[in-house]
């Protein structure tokens, strides 16, 4: 299969050719536009589950669907059909067209193919993959799992995979096809030591096929999952308060996506209501802050060939050595404040009008040595693992859960922590970014971002850093 | 209606026929439209119609789900021969089976739940632009200094589901929903804090009229102004009747069946003995009128019956679906809650709050988790510092953090006014000695 097929050659069996788009387009547009767009996708899913020592569930499934989006001005009008014939089709199309009302069409442009970037190469689709193939990687995790320490009671393992097809025709002519693949694997583990009980959990996500699954890489998720619920026996809740914080390598990216990353989504801003609206140019943080939201991270979760309204993807300066630089862009913030489309425009499904939304946010390297950030802490929290956040746009103020993590003492760490939501100001604690490590690393977990009730896969990534001041909800 | 009926049933029969032995075949349409307005015009409008087919098999005690949005006859048909011959790839596991019949059927008629508004196929397009319009007038009248932004949103939907279990259980359900709201952004020195008000329903009616959500909104940003975090400290938490539902979702956690069986549930041993103070009463409703969560059977078909979670802080229920049932060798109650009920008190929370120095009104969240396992939770909260019953001081930054298994022997007193427009259908609930994280 190739990358840079034909965009028809996939959907051509369900019927869609540029003939039929163009006739699609003509009838979103038969009210006048600014511009329209047409998402077709259809998407495969297949997990399997094992618990109780067997592979013993299984889930496949098929979404298939056109979204018609009609925009004039930054007025939207979106509608979406699951049928393919040209009947629904232009049903839908004319609900989208109903925003229109200059009464003036819009012809569209014949759709001609456009070639894309390959920044999720695959060698294996998972189409191609027997389910039968997938058994053994779930049994050895969970034959791992349970050798790796005797403790360990209870095991669930999955793994899941998506070969996603989109084909997106515009007003203007272009047409482009994408294949996104997605894989996501899962071990969890129950362990119990006396009365104590606790579990872990580790997960890992890419844009790729079977080929990602090293030996290496199944036995470190593995590992990891059970040392997180060996520390969580013997963890405590951290005090309560404000109290310097450092971030550990990796997943505490948490934090840029929230304290940063949302509030640099463009549409928050042409609206007026997020907490960067006007600090576009201006210094946001320390010099050694560089933060980026980058599609062009190879096989990343997050990574992105083409955006979902059919503009180029490109690793986007957000902070460059503290100063704000640009938000994230997609079509109708890029027609707003007269630049480029940042190729951030994203939607969960067919079923989702398109908004500007992050893909892979990190922070660049810094200069300092994690062990010299660490040393400079006389008592604080290091923060390891992570759940989930939130942020609140034009307050700024973001809140992100600490899984695990431990008490930093005389610049050691001394006792294993757990369960603690931190909370702060996102314009505030960029400010208070002391110091920047020199050990970036990009996550391999599955995250998951919402934002007006759609999800989309992104990744996130961080050097080691320290933050002044966090309000730490510990119980003691 | 009948045409998911016969979709549902050809699938039933299809699956029969590649060798299941038992099936489950569900196929629902939904319909939903979204207006949201901004600046005197239209921001967006959405209109969706949705349809899909679900189905579990269970062929030689393998067990499998599936879904799918390709209702092609020809697709349908390869997809569950896909289906069937993944299914027979797994390993056993018998408890999979479907519920016994007799446990399957309608808890309460159609027109007892009274879930669809006839009101919902009589509006059109033209009634719900003007309706749009006319929540955006309203709302621009709220006074917020410095306001930014406003916008407001009208939605609605219904959706059909038709069920067919090869046990014999086949049964449809239709409902209706309706939601309007506003949001505002203001201007506060460097921030811009945003407020909100919005409101879901069954019945068109029942909706607030938008001079309420103007008003709300209003009171929201006064109340929003000036926000802070005070010292960390134990302070007694008032929680708004409308935020209980995060307590109570993580307090739902470990009473899962599939959290008993994997062994990582706080509350598992513990039916029959004390989770909370006498005050604390929990009911899991699905057949009340109107509720948003009323249900005629449960995702297993079982029939849809009310029972008690929680009486007088002693733990009666837990959600125990068919397979997680029969792996403890526990009765099934339901996999999933449906409305949850407390029920109110005698006063207002205001006048209970007058008992107190100082506590904290917790009236929204703010990221944040908890821990089935061991139980602790931490969540950043919004609220106010309330004094003898009275605002002094709006809250933000802070955290609340406590442990599932005795948070609620701490609940003292419950407020009279338990919240219409959501499924947790709480009163104002009052804790004492609750740890909050701030300065």
């Amino acid at each position: 299969m190739s990358q840079h097929r034909s965009p028809t050659d996939w959907f051509g069996p369900f019927g869609i050719d540029a003939e039929l788009a163009e006739k699609v387009l003509a009838a979103a547009a038969e009210n006048g536009a600014d511009d329209a767009d047409l998402y077709f996708e259809h998407a495969t899913t297949t997990s399997i589950g094992l618990s109780d020592r067997a592979v013993n569930r299984a889930h496949l499934s098929i979404d298939l669907g056109m979204g018609v989006r009609v925009v004039v001005g930054d007025q939207v009008g979106y509608a979406y059909t699951e049928d393919f014939d040209l009947e629904s089709l232009l049903r839908a199309a004319r609900v989208a067209a109903q925003i229109a009302h200059r009464g003036q069409k819009v012809v569209p442009v014949r759709a001609t193919s456009r070639k894309i970037s390959d920044f999720y190469p695959t060698q294996r689709h998972w189409a191609d993959v027997d389910l039968v193939d997938r058994l053994p990687l779930v049994r050895n995790w969970e034959e791992w799992t349970f050798a790796e320490d005797p403790r360990v009671q209870k095991v669930q393992v999955s793994l899941a995979d998506t070969d996603k097809h989109v084909l997106i025709v515009r007003l203007d002519g272009t047409m482009v096809a994408d294949y996104r693949p997605m894989t996501r694997a899962m071990v969890g583990c129950t362990m119990i030591d006396g009365t104590q009980r606790e579990t872990g959990h580790q997960n890992l996500a890419s844009r790729v096929g079977l080929e990602y699954y090293t030996e290496e890489r199944q036995r470190r998720m593995v590992k990891e999952a059970v040392q997180r619920a060996s520390q969580a026996l013997i963890s405590e809740s951290p005090p309560a308060g404000e109290m310097p914080v450092v971030l550990a390598a990796g997943s505490s990216g948490i934090l840029l996506h929230e304290a940063i990353g949302h509030g640099m989504e463009a549409d928050f801003n042409r609206k007026g209501i997020s907490i960067y609206a006007d600090k576009l140019g201006k210094r946001i943080a320390p010099a050694d802050v560089t933060v980026v939201d980058d599609a062009t991270v190879i096989g990343a979760r997050g990574a992105l060939n083409v955006d979902d309204e059919a503009s180029p993807t490109e690793k986007t300066t957000l902070v460059e050595n503290g100063i704000l630089k640009t938000y994230l862009h997609d079509r109708i913030s890029a027609r707003h404040y007269g630049v480029d489309s940042t190729g951030s425009g994203r939607r969960e499904s067919f079923r989702h009008p398109v908004l500007p939304r992050m893909r892979a946010t990190y922070m660049e390297p810094g200069p300092h040595p994690p062990e010299d950030i660490l040393k400079s802490v006389k008592n604080g929290l290091y923060c390891e693992t992570f759940a989930n956040g939130q942020v609140q746009i034009g307050a700024g103020d973001f809140a992100f859960y600490v899984r695990q993590g431990w008490l930093i003492e005389d610049g050691r760490l001394t006792k294993p922590v757990k369960d603690v939501n931190l909370i702060g100001n996102g314009p505030q604690v960029l400010e208070s970014i002391e110091m920047v490590g020199n050990d970036l690393v990009i996550d391999e977990g599955g995250w998951t971002c919402g934002k007006d009730g759609q999800s989309v896969p992104v990744s996130q990534g961080m050097p080691t850093v320290k933050v002044a001041k966090l309000s730490v909800g510990g119980r003691r | 209606m009948s045409e998911l009926l016969d979709l549902a049933q050809r699938v039933v029969r299809q699956a029969q026929a590649l060798g299941a032995q038992e099936v489950v075949a569900s196929v629902g349409k939904s319909i939903s439209t979204t207006i949201t307005r901004r600046d005197g015009k239209v921001e967006q409008a959405t209109e969706s119609t949705s349809r899909g087919l679900s189905f579990s098999v269970l062929v030689d005690n393998r067990f499998s789900s599936h879904g799918t949005s390709d209702l092609r006859p020809d697709a349908i048909s390869e997809f569950i021969k896909q289906a069937i011959a993944a299914t027979r790839i797994l390993e056993q596991d018998p408890e999979r089976a479907l519920p016994e019949a007799p446990l399957c059927g309608r808890g309460a008629t159609a027109a007892a739940l009274d879930v669809l508004d006839s009101a919902y196929n009589a509006r059109s397009a033209e009634a719900r632009a003007t309706d749009a319009e006319l929540l955006e007038q309203t709302a621009e009248k709220a006074n917020i200094p410095s306001v930014i932004s406003r916008s407001s949103q009208v939605a609605d939907g219904c959706s059909q589901t038709a069920r067919v279990d090869s046990n014999g259980f086949s049964d449809t359900h239709e409902d209706a929903w309706f939601m309007w709201g506003a949001e505002a952004t203001f201007q506060e020195g460097g921030k811009r804090p945003e407020v909100s008000s919005y409101f879901g329903a069954r019945y068109l009616t029942d909706l607030p009229e938008p001079q309420k959500i103007a008003q709300q909104l209003e009171d929201r940003a006064r109340e929003r102004a000036g926000s802070k975090p005070i010292d960390s400290g134990s302070y007694p938490l008032i929680l708004l009747n409308r935020a209980t539902g995060k307590l109570l979702g993580a307090f739902g956690g470990p009473l899962a069946g599939s959290a008993l069986h994997e062994q990582r549930s706080c509350l598992a041993g513990k039916l029959g003995s004390r989770v909370g103070s006498a005050k604390f009463t929990l009911l899991d409703d699905p057949t009340i009128p109107r509720g948003l969560a009323s249900r005629p059977w449960d995702g297993e078909g079982l029939i849809a019956r009310p029972f008690p979670v929680v009486s007088e802080g002693v733990l009666d229920s837990y959600y125990i679906n068919v397979y997680y049932g029969r792996k403890l060798g526990m009765k099934p109650t339901t996999g999933g809650r449906s409305n949850w009920v407390i029920p109110p008190g005698d006063q207002s929370w205001e006048a209970i709050a007058k008992a107190y120095p100082k506590a904290i009104l917790v009236d929204g969240f703010l990221g944040g988790n908890s821990n089935a396992t061991s139980g602790d939770f931490s969540f950043g909260i919004r609220g106010a510092l309330i004094e003898h019953g009275v605002r002094t001081q709006a809250i933000s930054e802070m955290n609340v953090s406590g442990n599932l298994t005795d948070i609620f022997e701490k609940l003292v007193e419950i407020a009279n006014d338990p919240y219409r427009y959501s499924s947790v259908v709480s009163p104002t609930l009052v804790f004492e000695d609750v740890r909050f994280s701030g300065t």
